[in-house]
Parts: C-alpha cells; sequence; structure tokens
C-alpha cells in the first residue's frame, strides 16, 4: 500500500540500521526516549531494537494517552456509568482500565450502560438516536484525538444536542515532557518526538527542550523506516553538536500544525488549573477542561462526580515505567499479576502501553532477564 | 473504519492513512486497507476524491503529501 510499502523496505531499514551503527561511538551510551506509546508498539512490533548497537537503548515515554490516566478519573467514569438513564461510551481500551471500583467492563456487566465506540461523532450519533437518554462521552487522549472531541462539541451545538455531555480528560503533551526533562540526574540524550500529536500542534511546540534543556528533538512517522531514519538524524545532531527540533514525518506534519484543529479546541477547551498523570501526580495546566460555554456539554458540570485520589496498587510499578526509570520487564508484577488479559497497571492494557507491546512481541526475547517462564 | 485489532484507537498509533472516494457535506467516504469508512472532514475542509488523509477517531486530521520518488 502506498505510504505504507515505501517505510516498511528491509534493504532501506538494513541501510539506515548500518548508518546508525556508524554514527555511534563504541562505547558510548546514547538514551533516546520515543515519547509516544505508538512509537513504542512499533519498536516493539518490528524489533527495532534489534537492528540497533548496544551503545543505542530507547526508552519507552509517557505518551500513551490510556496509561496516564489515574484511576480516580476510572471511578469517576463507572459513577456516570451507573446514573439512571445514561449511556457512557468511550474508546475500547478505557473500558478495561482498572479503578479503584474495578474496570468500566466490571460496571457494564453489573448493569450500567457503557458502550464502545470509535469516535466521539459516535456518541454524538448514539445520542440523536437515544433522544430518551444521556450519552456521556468519557474522552482521553493526547492532541492526536482531542481535535475529534473539539469537532464533536462543535457539531453539538450547532445542531442543538443536549442528551449529550462530554466528560473530558483530554491531556497535553508538553507538561509530561517538561517533567521528564526537569527530573534530577536526567539520562536521556534525545527524543523521538510524536508524530500525529504533532500534526495537530506543529513541531514549533518541541523548541522548547533544544533550546531550554539542550536535547534534541526528531518528530517521527510510524513506520519501521521512519523511526530508523528519526534515530540516525538524532545521532546525526549529537555527533554533530547539533541540537534542535528536526521533521522526519515530513509527509504530513509541519511546523505549525493543523490550525483549524487547534482553532476547534481552543474554541471549546481550556488549561485546567491541575490534572493528576499516574506516575508523574499533578501537572498544572497539563490538561483540559471544557470551556464555560460549552458548560452544557460538559459532564462535570452537570453531573455529581466522585472525584476521589485513588493511590496505585502497590505493586504496580506504571509510574516507573511511564518515566523511563525501569524497563517492562523490570517491573515487580510483569507478565505474572499483571498481564493483558488481568491488567493490574495502565501500561498492561493499552497495546501502546510499553508493557503490553513488551508481553505481545518481545517477552520471548529475553528469557535471562525476563521474570516469566517465557 | 476500523484500527486493526492490536491497535489501540485512543491514540496515534491507529491513525490510519485513507484515500477519499467521495466528499459528501462535512464528510469523506473513504478507503483503507480496502475497508470503506466515513470521516469527518471538517479540519480537511478542501478534501477531495483521490487525496490520502490520515484519519484518527473518525476525523480526518491532515492530508498526506506524496514521498519523494
Amino acid at each position: 500500500m502506498k505510504y505504507v510499502d515505501e517505510y516498511r523496505s528491509p534493504p532501506l531499514a538494513k541501510a539506515l540500521a548500518a548508518e546508525i551503527a556508524g554514527l555511534v561511538r563504541p562505547k558510548v551510551p546514547v538514551r533516546v526516549m520515543e515519547v509516544c506509546g505508538g512509537h513504542t508498539h512499533v519498536i516493539y512490533r518490528h524489533g527495532l531494537e534489534d537492528l540497533l548497537p548496544p551503545e543505542v537503548e530507547l526508552v519507552h515515554g509517557p505518551g500513551c494517552p490510556v496509561c496516564v490516566i489515574p484511576m480516580g478519573r476510572v471511578d469517576d467514569a463507572i459513577a456516570l456509568a451507573e446514573l439512571p438513564g445514561v449511556i457512557l461510551a468511550t474508546f475500547g481500551d478505557m473500558l478495561r482500565v482498572p479503578g479503584g471500583r474495578g474496570s468500566l467492563l466490571e460496571a457494564k456487566a453489573r448493569g450500567a450502560d457503557v458502550r464502545m465506540v470509535y469516535s466521539p461523532l459516535d456518541a454524538l450519533a448514539l445520542a440523536r438516536k437515544e433522544p430518551a437518554r444521556h450519552v456521556v462521552f468519557f474522552a482521553v487522549g493526547f492532541e492526536t484525538t482531542t481535535p475529534a472531541t473539539a469537532v464533536t462539541l462543535l457539531r453539538a451545538r450547532a445542531e442543538g444536542i443536549r442528551n449529550f455531555s462530554v466528560f473530558c480528560n483530554h491531556v497535553t503533551i508538553e507538561p509530561p515532557l517538561r517533567a521528564i526533562l526537569e527530573t534530577p540526574g536526567l539520562t536521556i540524550d534525545a527524543f523521538v518526538g510524536p508524530g500525529h500529536v504533532s500534526t495537530v500542534i506543529g513541531t514549533d511546540a518541541y523548541r522548547f527542550i533544544p533550546e531550554e534543556f539542550g536535547r534534541p528533538v526528531v518528530v517521527s512517522g510510524f513506520e519501521p523506516v521512519d523511526l530508523l531514519q528519526s534515530v540516525a538524524m538524532l545521532l546525526r545532531q549529537l555527533r554533530e553538536g547539533r541540537c534542535s527540533v528536526e521533521n522526519q514525518y515530513t509527509r504530513v506534519v509541519h511546523a505549525e500544525g493543523n490550525p483549524r484543529a487547534l482553532v476547534a479546541i481552543a474554541e471549546t477547551m481550556e488549561l485546567r488549573e491541575t490534572f493528576e498523570w499516574r506516575g508523574l501526580g499533578m501537572l498544572p495546566r497539563s490538561a483540559l477542561q471544557l470551556r464555560e460555554a460549552f458548560s452544557e456539554w460538559d459532564a462535570e458540570a452537570r453531573f455529581p462526580l466522585p472525584g476521589v485520589r485513588v493511590e496505585d496498587p502497590k505493586a504496580c510499578q506504571c509510574g516507573e515505567v511511564l518515566t523511563g526509570k525501569i524497563k517492562p520487564w523490570e517491573c515487580k508484577v510483569f507478565g505474572t499479576a499483571c498481564t493483558p488479559e488481568q491488567p493490574l497497571g495502565t501500561c498492561m492494557v493499552s497495546s501502546e502501553g510499553a508493557c503490553a507491546a513488551f508481553y505481545a512481541y518481545g517477552r520471548l526475547r529475553r528469557p535471562q532477564e525476563e521474570p516469566v517462564g517465557a | 473504519m476500523k484500527p486493526e485489532p492490536e491497535r489501540c484507537v485512543t491514540c496515534s498509533d491507529a491513525a490510519v492513512a485513507a484515500r477519499v472516494i467521495a466528499v459528501e457535506g462535512d464528510e469523506a467516504v473513504i478507503v483503507a486497507d480496502g475497508v470503506a469508512g466515513r470521516v469527518a472532514v471538517d479540519l480537511v475542509p478542501d478534501a477531495a476524491p483521490g487525496d490520502v488523509l490520515l484519519c484518527h477517531a473518525g476525523i480526518a486530521l491532515e492530508r498526506l503529501e506524496a514521498p519523494p520518488a
């Protein structure tokens, strides 16, 4: 398929792997963080780590939107789903995320009306079809997903659909990156920037990373050749002593992003004072809430929510995985108490979660380090 | 338009390239990997048949440019 095959070409990948090997200094480690969970998934799925020299270590970042949602927000969603007359609609992966009171799937089993949708527009269509019910869309996601929610809200207002609201948990990419960059003893040398978030916010949004923190960034596409080329571009910057934001994903990402998407987001949403992230704690101005003008479609304004902070299970080390402190297989419960079938932590739920990706594609490759009887 | 089952629909990983077959109002009929679907084109309003769009969560985010030959 066009736009895919070119970026999965084995000869190209091999040439890039050779180029990368030539760009590292022997025995000098380079730690590269891929921010986006989509990249993590591709790295494991295509075995890209095996193509890199031992000096290059890929560290998985916080960019899986399911993985960063704290348990208390899942409990809030369950409380919404249990309200009489309410249909709670959300993306498939959110149904399995454990909260303090179990998951939305378990709430559904208890009788709550929970539906899976592929788009917030599908949730709006459900509201049109069920005028006697109230449909709440449990919105999660980074800037890639936020425009879909914004467009849905604009359509709901234009059509005057009142039996629809959004439980907004959209997060923004800059604050968690800052939190990681401000970690004392930061050992990340370079960043692979998220590709599809960048179609919306543009590459200029990452300039603070080289300018304030002295680390290069390359915004990357999602095919294996994209990622290998991005690693090569980062290594070349490091080798030449340069430090800037470069764009590998030029076929779809522009410096200024998609201005229409940014306008739709700004019209419907604004930054919250603070938001809790799994593994990173409370981060100021790191998530979005609906604007006052959209309070009629704001589930938090319309319905009482428990809003209780819930501590993660003690055994769960998602926070350390999300910030790159440990690898998935180094977590105490990886593959034993926590599996994709019975996830304890969020990183094991979404296929973009580092633990789920490693469980699916990488766990048989590491018999010595792996705690599971693989 | 459904993503591959092992992919996450909440994030970029499931953003897929899809070719526009027809535009009807604020929606486009698209085909991705042989599967037809519909996406909102509010954010790429000049989408036209033959374009390849990057689609995520039911909307088109951007138009793809042809890779260099």
